[in-house]
């Protein structure tokens, strides 16, 4: 069986058709690369299996579990976590207390136990910051471990929103085109990173304009346009295939957002 | 890495030291106020403390988690309303005055959250405005249980069993407890996770959802903590004065209350604390200089609102983060200079707030 399963999801924006009947697959332990020119419907699509927004038609089922109708924090207490297309970091905040949020799906320490200061939650807030640690490490970003996430250089905060990500400790991770403004040497620590992910345990669906990084990290790529599914299938097949071709030469501009 | 936790760590010990000297400073404070006018002067300290109460609870809520209300004197009255009436009217201990202005201003704060739930920003300040005038004019319009327009009057003094807080010294060292617990308990709150949730949902609201943050129960928790805080000051409020009157619970106040936790600045529990410090002493000034003629008091209370207009202005100008953005500046500075000559310093803390 699948991790994730897509059936039939639509949504629409008054006359527009954002994700028109899209279903796909994906296995678990897998990297699937959603691919598309922009405007294809991919982040709707995204927003669609993470509970942000609700498909008008479809079913979103994650390890037996319907994810249509959940609420976003659910649905990552559920074991799927993302990220966005433009970064949603917390500004003020280190790198490490940006990591440490997202070790709030797995601790439990509340008002009033904290306001207490049990022993338990001390102890608690330690683990998550050792947790953060670890992860600012797999992703490497050791060294912005105490610096502001404002401060951090474009192609970092990503990595940054990606260790955020893990530190939820999902099953599947969504990646919103984490490679979009990352140089050559940072889309290939990018690569690593996501080996190292899948590597770890976790399932992978990415949306990359990057042809490059999903030919060379994904198993499966699906490939949207205007909404549509137009093609699926592994990198090598995809390249050949004369839809997808059509769909990016009627592109003008793939980089911008 | 050891060298600059033993850093941090020592930090933390001189942080510890200014804290206990000002927990110090303020309690043994009402020794050494003496003389024709100690009764007055304790009574507007006795305010200072009612105000610093108030205002951590908004720096909770407007510093930390990045909501606006405009509404917080409706919390005050509320909580000095339901004292009131059980202390004066039902004849109930002071505690349980206090218990019923927890539980009353605890409820209004659940009905505030409802509308923070879906708005934000000016919208929510709308509503909370709203909320507030609502308030208010149950306040007058309630007549037989809050007396009106005319007030309420004859509300016991604040007792703990058989111990009346009869004194302005012990009614000082009443509030000021308060106080010190509320920002004590706040501390642990904005040093923990549940703080850490708040900031991120200050920072963004997606990211934060997206980490699994429960962004409705968290909003809700801490309008109802804020709220609370509020109520407490309230049922203080009504106990050591002995009456309570509409008048108290504007929306003049409200913006009082704000232009505290906007001095004060945000992610920060001391700024706002020493902002409600001083500009509750602006309206007293002879408090400050004992010397003041009455004239010059009488002008500096006429002018009090423009006063306060003119902090706000100048802060937004001068001092955009406030009390406490200054503050972290001249650490930040100390901490380079004399706990890490090497300058080797790339961060400030791991907690993000100096309370
Ligand atoms: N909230 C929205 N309201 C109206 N239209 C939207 C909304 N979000 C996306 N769209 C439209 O849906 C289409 C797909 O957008 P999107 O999913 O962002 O594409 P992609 O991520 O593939 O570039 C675009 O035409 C976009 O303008
Ligand atoms: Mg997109």
């Amino acid at each position: 069986m699948s991790l994730l399963e897509v059936r039939e999801v639509t949504r629409r924006f008054g006359g527009l058709t954002a994700v028109d009947n899209v279903s796909f697959n994906v296995p678990e332990g897998e990297i699937c690369a959603v691919i598309g020119p922009n405007g294809a419907g991919k982040s709707t699509l995204f927003n669609c299996l993470t509970g942000f927004d609700s498909p008008d038609a479809g079913t979103v089922t994650f390890a037996g579990r319907e994810l249509v109708g959940m609420r976003p924090d659910r649905v990552v207490r559920a074991g799927v976590a993302r990220t966005f297309q433009n970064t949603q970091l917390f500004e003020e905040m280190s790198a490490r207390e940006n990591v440490m949020v997202g070790c709030h799906a797995k601790t439990r320490a509340g008002f009033v136990s904290t306001a207490l200061r049990l022993p338990w939650t001390v102890k608690e807030e330690r683990l998550a910051a050792e947790d953060a640690d670890r992860l600012l490490r797999l992703v490497g970003l050791e060294e912005w471990r105490d610096a502001p996430a404002a401060d951090m250089p474009h192609g970092l905060r990503r990595l940054l929103e990606i260790a955020r990500a893990l530190a939820t400790q999902p099953h599947l991770m969504l990646l919103d085109e984490p490679a979009a403004g990352l140089n050559n040497s940072e889309t290939e620590a990018l690569a690593h990173a996501l080996y190292r992910i899948r590597d770890h345990g976790a399932t992978l669906v990415v949306v990359e304009h990057d042809m490059g990084l999903v030919m060379e990290v994904s198993d499966q790529i699906v490939v949207l346009d205007r909404g549509c599914k137009i093609a699926e299938g592994p990198p090598r097949l995809i390249q050949k295939d004369p839809e997808v071709i059509r769909a990016y030469l009627g592109e003008e501009d793939p980089e911008d957002v | 890495m050891s060298g600059r936790s033993l850093n941090i760590s020592r930090f933390l010990t001189v942080r510890a030291a200014i804290v206990a000297v000002l927990l110090l400073v303020v309690a043994v404070l009402p020794l050494f106020v003496t003389g024709t006018d100690a009764r007055y002067v304790l009574k507007v300290l006795t305010f200072v403390g009612i105000n610093v109460l108030i205002v951590t609870g908004l720096a909770l809520l407007f510093g930390y988690a990045g909501q606006v209300s405009l509404g917080h004197a409706a919390f005050y009255g509320l909580g000095a309303y339901a004292s009131a009436y059980v202390t004066a009217t039902l004849g109930m201990p002071w505690f349980v005055g206090l218990a019923a202005a927890i539980a009353v201003t605890a409820l209004g704060g659940l009905a505030l959250a409802v509308p923070s739930l879906r708005l934000r920003g000016h919208y929510l300040a709308m509503a909370t405005l709203g909320f507030g005038e609502i308030m208010r004019i149950v306040f007058v319009e309630a007549s037989s249980i809050t007396g009106g327009p005319d007030g309420f009057s004859g509300i016991p003094l604040p007792s703990l069993g058989s111990f009346v807080f009869a004194t302005p010294q012990s009614i000082y060292w009443l509030v000021w407890g308060v106080a010190a617990l509320a920002i004590m308990i706040s501390y642990n709150i904005v040093s923990g996770r549940p703080g850490r949730s708040m900031r991120a949902l200050h920072g963004s609201e997606l990211g934060a959802m997206a980490s699994g943050v429960d962004l409705v129960g968290l909003k809700v928790r801490v309008f109802v903590i804020s709220a609370v805080f509020a109520g407490v000051a309230g049922s203080l409020y009504a106990a050591t004065v002995g009456f309570v009157s509409p008048s108290t619970f504007t929306f003049h106040f409200s913006v009082v209350l704000v232009a505290m936790a906007v001095l004060g600045g945000t992610r920060s529990l001391a700024g706002p604390a020493a902002a409600a410090i001083l500009l509750t002493l602006v309206s007293f000034p002879d408090i400050v200089l004992p010397g003041l003629s009455r004239d010059i008091l009488a002008v500096v209370q006429d002018w009090e609102v423009d006063i306060y207009a003119l902090v706000i202005i100048l802060v937004v100008l001068f001092l955009p983060e406030g009390i406490a953005g200054a503050g972290r500046r001249v650490l930040g500075l100390l901490r380079r200079g004399v706990v890490e000559p090497s300058g080797s310093d790339s961060g400030t803390g791991q907690r993000g707030d100096e309370a």
